[in-house]
């Protein structure tokens, strides 16, 4: 807001993005795990602009009491931004966005999550957006799964997240905030890297059945980063200096 | 959310069908269930349409008015759209507030229409900054059989190609209507949804209330009238191979161009 | 790590591939054995595992637990046991078999906030586990400091044989009584031994993934008493 569009060189000639990025490179990702006390696990992540923390509760007892499953656990996800989180102060209350959100996680991580082995119980997650800038989705999720890894919970594979879209008709790695208001397309897409086994997937925007198969290739590739990073976070605080 | 042992001891009946090549309804794993649509059903509204998907029935109406554009968007005209579940549709709906599945659901169909820019905005602007032409699609679900999304879909874009929109005119700087004077919708495209479901590692298309009950994970695909990709949403607790979803594109575009035939024909453009 | 059979996993990690039986913390996605837990991978005989280094307590039937009692119906106590589900313990293995709900009070043997020494009775999917303290050495905890670490820990602070608690119980005289549930009680006559004790305690939760930890306690403890 308040720029215009004119203003906004998406990719030069040089072939660098708006914020000088090459077009197959992600931004800056930092990950932290286990940075609260109360929570069974938990991560921090930084994911360009966005500052997202994730805590993990669980499993535990379900409240109320008839949501339980007999035969299996269920997840919850909470994915809610702080008022101060955009340049617009937002109202706290659940807008419609984050609802679809929290479920859209919670379904790409649910297929990674052995729920089966905790009958009548509940995993709570709980995602809170401090700073959002484009691709807080992904960025959410990458923290969550690094978050129930460490609360223990029993996982068949990470998930790892990372957008893909098409910018000046060029299909681009991870999109920024300005990429995603100016852009051509959007598509946020989660991935377990060892099963390779798509869990989320989104597209806002249009693209040719061949963009869309480079885009798709491209945000799994932007996964395998995260993937790393995401291992190195739960290394550093498991292994610490033994695992190098 | 809680699968109940009628669903699972379903799931295993459908999946030996599966495993053989059949579905439950006899259909062929890309094939739609038949699509019935009528348009002007609701007279008062600017637009309107029921349509039929299977045993899924759902009613759209376009209300069209004046509004003030969205702060960041003066030049653009405004597109909203709503579903909701009647508690008629369905024993297990609830009135009240809209849950997680049913705001998903509007999202979704919104998403497809707005992402598709099958409405050209800017032709619906009366005062730059100040007064726009508001285009509010409301999708009542009637009857439940399952794939809510192609269904409010397929309502909300014929409802939409169906309207007609009165004109107003500035005067005084207050939007007036212009008695008897209508004109036709600007449309660009015509986006056509096409929700497929997996179950086990079988992909169908357009499921149906049984079959929806019992899948592992699903993906609704929008594609515009070139045969593009415009729209993604998936969902469910599994996951997709990137051969599955290669697959489920061309399945959406060829399936999506047979639909937006019979979408056509009922508009009459 | 040197050992080649010994690895450091996190979820989704493939440990190995071929004919092995997967065990503890481990999945089988086709011929791949995966990590399903933050920990340390083994392959031993024809079975892969992973000792994890986080997660919850999960009850199994034998398990020497400690129990805090949280509240009580008529018939039973339930106990906070660090898990998931919280543990069963019926009043006719406290009271015997002539319990008359009419008659006794449960609150007359063990209120709210009480520890004992217990064990898993019982332990299935389909409900809470049941824990019994009729037996020797079981019941309530007169005192002791309660200390709580993670259940993947335990065995650690056992160490090889008993060597690792053996060496923190002689270097302060204190008494420790270990849950597997990583509840863990400490007495000691000294204050100074007590301090001691849970010092080491904590040290063991804090380094349980380093080499040769035995020898760095140890190093602790006596440099700590000279």
């Amino acid at each position: 807001m308040g720029v215009k569009k004119s203003d906004i060189v998406l990719l030069d000639d040089k072939g660098l993005r708006c914020d000088g990025r090459k077009i197959d490179q992600p931004r800056r990702i930092m990950i932290k795990a286990g940075v609260l006390k109360n929570a069974n696990g938990s991560a921090y992540i930084e994911f360009g602009e966005n500052k997202i923390l994730a805590g993990v509760f669980g499993p535990r007892d379900v409240h109320p009491k008839h949501l339980a499953n007999t035969d299996r656990g269920i997840l919850r996800c909470r994915y809610h931004m702080q008022p101060f989180s955009v340049s617009e102060r937002k109202n706290p209350a659940p807008s419609r966005r984050e609802i679809e959100i929290s479920k859209v996680i919670k379904e790409a991580l649910e297929p990674a999550v052995m729920l089966e082995n905790f009958p009548r119980t509940v995993v709570d997650i709980f995602i809170e957006i401090l700073q959002a800038d484009g691709g807080s989705r992904c960025a959410a999720l990458d923290a969550a799964a690094v978050a129930l890894a460490d609360a223990g919970i029993p996982m068949r594979d990470m998930v790892s997240a990372c957008a893909a879209g098409k910018v000046a008709d060029t299909i681009v790695l991870d999109i920024n905030n300005e990429e995603d208001q100016e852009g051509q397309a959007d598509m946020p897409v989660a991935y377990m890297p060892n099963l390779e086994k798509i869990t989320l997937i989104q597209l806002d925007g249009v693209l040719t059945p061949q963009e869309y198969e480079k885009c798709v290739n491209t945000a799994i590739s932007g996964c395998k980063l995260v993937y790393e990073i995401q291992k190195k976070a739960l290394r550093d605080k498991f292994f610490g200096d033994e695992s190098q | 959310m809680n699968v109940s042992i009628i669903d699972q001891l379903k799931k295993k009946k459908i999946l030996s069908l599966l495993k053989d090549g059949q579905r439950v309804d006899g259909r062929a794993f890309d094939e739609p269930r038949p699509l019935v649509v009528d348009t002007g059903v609701i007279p008062k509204a600017e637009g309107s349409a029921r349509i039929r998907l299977g045993d899924t029935e759902v009613v759209t109406g376009v209300k069209i008015q004046p509004d003030k554009p969205f702060p960041d968007l003066g030049d653009r005209g405004i597109f909203i759209c709503t579903a909701e579940i009647l508690p008629l549709a369905d024993p297990n709906a609830e009135p009240g507030p809209p849950n997680e599945d049913v705001i998903e659901l509007a999202r979704v169909v919104d998403r497809g229409i707005r992402e598709s820019s099958m409405i050209d905005l800017t032709k619906l602007v009366l005062q730059k900054d100040k007064s726009v032409v508001g285009l509010f699609v409301d999708n009542s679900v009637t009857d439940y059989d399952g794939n809510l999304f192609d269904a409010c879909s397929y309502a909300s874009v014929a409802s939409i190609m169906s309207c007609k929109i009165p004109k107003w005119e500035m005067v005084n700087d207050v939007p007036t209507l212009v008695d008897g004077q209508v004109s036709d919708p600007p449309i660009t495209t015509i986006p056509v949804s096409v929700t497929m479901g997996k179950i086990g590692d079988y992909v169908i298309v357009d499921p149906n209330a049984d079959e929806w009950s019992c899948m592992d994970a699903r993906i609704t695909i929008t594609t515009n009238s070139n045969g593009n990709i415009c729209a993604i949403q998936k969902g469910g607790d599994d996951g997709f191979t990137l051969e599955q979803l290669l697959k489920c594109s061309q399945i959406s575009i060829a399936t999506g161009a047979k639909i937006r035939e019979i979408l056509k024909k009922v508009s009459g453009s | 790590m040197d050992d080649p059979k010994r690895k450091y996993v996190i979820p989704g990690d493939v440990i190995t591939t071929g004919p092995y039986r997967a065990e503890e913390n481990v999945h089988l996605f086709g011929d791949k054995i995966i990590a399903t837990a933050v920990g340390i991978s083994e392959i031993f005989d024809s079975g892969v595992r992973v000792i994890p280094l986080t997660g919850m307590y999960i009850p199994r039937i034998d398990d020497f637990i400690i129990g805090i009692v949280r509240s009580h119906t008529s018939l039973s106590w339930e106990l906070a046991i660090n898990s998931c589900y919280p543990g069963i313990l019926p009043a006719q293995d406290v009271f015997g078999r002539d319990f008359d709900p009419k008659v006794d009070s449960l609150t007359s043997r063990l209120k709210k906030g009480d520890l004992i020494a217990a064990r898993v009775a019982n332990s299935d999917r389909s409900r809470d586990p049941l824990i019994t303290i009729a037996d020797r050495d079981l019941g309530k905890i007169e005192d002791g400091e309660l200390v709580k670490i993670s259940p993947t820990k335990i065995p650690r602070l056992i160490g090889k044989r008993g060597s690792m608690i053996q060496s923190i119980e002689g270097a302060t005289k204190a008494q420790i009584t270990i849950g597997q549930n990583g509840y863990i009680v400490v007495s000691c006559p000294e204050a100074e031994g007590l301090l001691k004790a849970l010092d080491a305690i904590r040290m063991v939760e804090e380094q349980a993934h380093v080499p040769n930890l035995t020898e760095r306690i140890q190093q602790m403890l006596g440099s700590n008493s000279e």
